[in-house]
């Protein structure tokens, strides 16, 4: 099945998860936190919405009335699709405040998370969020397959130097 | 016909016009309010009102006695009046809350107002002479979770406010050391501060935070707007019965009338779309009125810009820009003369529409 | 810290949400719960309809019967089972068409179970969904994907 669908429909999904506002903690005064990560108020939460593409890709979009936490898992076929993800995420999140809204950790299940807060849509346009995330899960995929690419014709060369001696 | 303009703010998150609607103030999703003047020359910054210790959440300007209310997340909220050198002073009020206080309003007749927090409490304020200070009273039952949005019946002692509970509630705003008892109104009398007029569920289908709500002029109608993208009115002289529409859009965050039957809304979908309730009391999508430069629908644009990226890998370019004047949410509409209103945005634009000019270029535009 | 950690009387009082005994504190409404809970799709009616070939008239049955109020899980997940049986024995070509016979609150109803859909996917499931999304937001917009995320009866 092809990418486009998958991603309109996170597309749309996300544009809809993105209405989110200033709110001020119900439970700690003076306190503004995300209501997604909190989880103290239950009437601030939206119902979190699955979308996959196979039982391996998927994206998890958790709601709430200032924050939006979005999850997503990524293909990994073999062994090597996984080290190379691993590495992947790894290096962004180490990253995370170059990218703002990248959690430090992601959620149990999933490769790597976003957290988008009221704040970040109060900078930037919401538009263009939405944009980099789909951005993002395009090119994650493309730049998998190319790493593996290179891995795999490194190790051709690497083979073919070593059986010279033979 | 719309009039944009640019204050160097970041993102404005609350407006309100004095009297003639020759100054703003503005609150720039800071701890700051900011007043400009309208001169030939352009807006002029007047005065930074600086006050406050965390963001503002509200602010109203009483037009006939001048005074402007600002409230905060600090769980503070100051009555600003304007001394003989055009300077605002402010005065503190003690609202004796432990959370945000999140909207604010004053009263038809300017002298009471009304103070929605996020402590499940709703603080109606008056002035009380003998010791120079504002004093509140609390309605507490039965709300559940924070208070978002409050409005005040024109009769000056009923008052609807709208939570974060999924309820719009009707409360009787009457404080008896002031005024007058309260006559019979549509939405029923009761001679208690807080007692509850009227509750409604914002839909039958459970959740759905209220954003706005507002009294209709005649004060007998109660329209709000919820983030199920549903636009309601419920009407006391019909039994409290609820009209709901559910909207092909995204939620909207602020609604206004103008005019018996007219409803105004905009939010997440950064445009101001007309609403009207027809004589069978069902609410009916009039226009879109910033239908002047869009050329397509919202859903092909989507389509469009995702194409674009496909393509592209990366836009930057200007097309990627909404079909909208408005380029981020729309964070409240305010009513500036009969005939104009105004919008304000996270873009940090504030936008002037006539209606006139409108319902005379958009065909079949017409104000109920 | 104490150094008694261990003690009973050490730390656990710490740990106790003081929160949750405010009174004012928002409780989900019962709903429908107690007798009138509903019970969910007659399984069998509707797969009768199936083998029947009545696609469209399965569909408008298992969503008008949703249990969407209701509080047990099994019977939301055994309905979602169901409701992901017929959206799948609808073609691609047929969805159109059987969208014009749902009414505005039914299309709602139908954009939670196709969300729902996706947390089983299954061979080439989860294409046939994506098409259903397509065309359902194509008739009422993004504000279906809005109340997916914002009504508290869930699907």
């Amino acid at each position: 099945m092809s990418l486009k669908p998958y991603l309109t429909a996170v597309r749309r999904t996300l544009t809809a998860a993105m209405c989110v506002e200033n709110f001020s903690s119900q439970i700690v005064e003076k306190h503004n936190k995300p209501e997604v990560e909190v989880r103290a108020s239950k009437e601030l939460l939206l119902t979190p919405i699955l979308i996959s593409r196979n039982d391996k890709e998927k994206v998890l979009i958790e709601s709430s009335i200032n924050s939006v936490r979005i999850s997503i898992a990524v293909k990994q076929a073999d062994d090597l699709e996984k080290i190379l993800c691993h590495k992947f995420t790894r290096f962004m999140t180490m990253r995370a405040e170059n990218f703002l809204i990248l959690r430090r950790t992601p959620i149990e299940g999933y490769d790597i998370s976003f957290l988008i807060t009221n704040f970040h849509i109060e900078q930037m346009y919401k538009h263009k969020i939405v944009d980099f995330v789909i951005h993002f899960m395009e090119e994650i995929d493309r730049e998998l397959s190319e790493m593996k690419l290179s891995v795999n014709a490194r190790a051709r060369t690497c083979a073919e130097e070593f059986l010279k001696r033979f | 016909m719309t009039e944009a303009h640019n204050f160097e703010a970041n993102a404005i998150s609350c407006h309100a016009w004095n009297k003639d609607g020759k100054e703003v103030a503005f609150c720039p999703s800071n701890n700051d309010v900011h007043v400009y003047k309208r001169t030939p020359g352009g807006w002029k910054v007047h005065e930074i009102l600086q006050k406050h210790d965390l963001r503002v959440m509200g602010l109203d300007w009483a037009p006939n006695t001048n005074r402007i209310v600002t409230c905060s997340a600090d769980r503070n909220a100051y009555v600003w009046t304007q001394g003989e050198d055009g300077k605002w002073i402010p005065a503190w009020v003690l609202l004796r809350t432990n959370r945000a206080a999140t909207c604010v309003k004053w009263s038809p007749q300017e002298n009471k107002f009304a103070v929605g927090t996020g402590d499940r409490v709703i603080s109606v304020c008056h002035f009380a002479s003998e010791n120079n200070w504002w004093v509140s009273k609390h309605i507490k039952r039965p709300l559940r979770s924070t208070v978002t949005c409050l409005d005040w019946h024109p009769d000056n002692q009923v008052l609807v406010a709208g939570s974060t509970d999924y309820k719009v509630r009707v409360f009787s705003a009457y404080i008896k050391d002031m005024e007058e008892a309260p006559e019979r109104g549509a939405w029923g009398c009761q001679p208690n501060l807080g007692s509850l007029l009227a509750e409604f569920p914002n839909s039958p289908n459970g959740g759905g935070w209220v954003h706005a709500v507002a009294f209709s002029p005649c004060g007998n109608k109660i329209c709000w707007v919820a983030h199920n993208s549903s636009i309601c009115v419920a009407d006391a002289t019909k039994g409290n019965t609820v009209v709901r529409l559910f909207t092909e859009h995204l939620p909207f965050t602020s609604c206004i009338w103008v005019g018996s039957n007219s409803i105004i809304a905009g939010g997440h979908s950064c445009m101001p779309l007309l609403y009207s309730v027809d004589d069978n009391g069902q609410i009916y999508f009039v226009s879109n009125l910033d239908s002047m430069q869009k050329k397509e629908t919202s859903g092909i644009s989507a389509m469009r810009k995702f194409q674009s990226l496909d393509r592209q890998a990366r836009t930057e370019s200007s097309e990627d820009n909404l079909d909208s004047i408005h380029q981020n949410t729309i964070t409240s509409i305010r009513k500036l003369s009969p005939t104009e209103f105004s919008t304000s945005s996270l873009d940090g634009q504030l936008v002037l529409w006539d209606l006139k000019l409108l319902e005379n270029s958009i065909a079949g535009l017409k104000i109920v | 810290m104490s150094r008694n950690n261990e003690d009973t009387s050490g730390s656990g009082f710490r740990k106790i949400d003081v929160d949750q005994y405010n009174e004012n504190n928002f409780k989900e409404e019962d709903g429908d719960g107690g007798s009138t809970a509903p019970t969910g799709p007659d399984e069998n009616e509707i797969l009768t309809l199936l083998t029947q070939g009545k696609n469209v008239e399965a569909l408008i049955s298992v969503l008008k019967s949703a249990p969407l109020g209701c509080r047990n899980q099994q019977t939301k997940d055994s309905a979602r089972n169901l409701t992901l049986k017929v959206l799948l024995s609808i073609k691609s070509s047929q969805i159109d068409d059987c969208l014009t016979q749902l009414d505005r609150d039914l299309i709602d109803v139908l954009m939670k179970y196709i969300y729902r859909g996706f947390e089983i996917p299954s061979e080439g499931s989860s294409g046939h969904l994506l098409a259903w999304h397509e065309k359902v937001y194509n008739v009422s917009g993004i504000g279906s994907i809005v109340r997916v995320f914002s009504d508290s009866k869930r699907a």
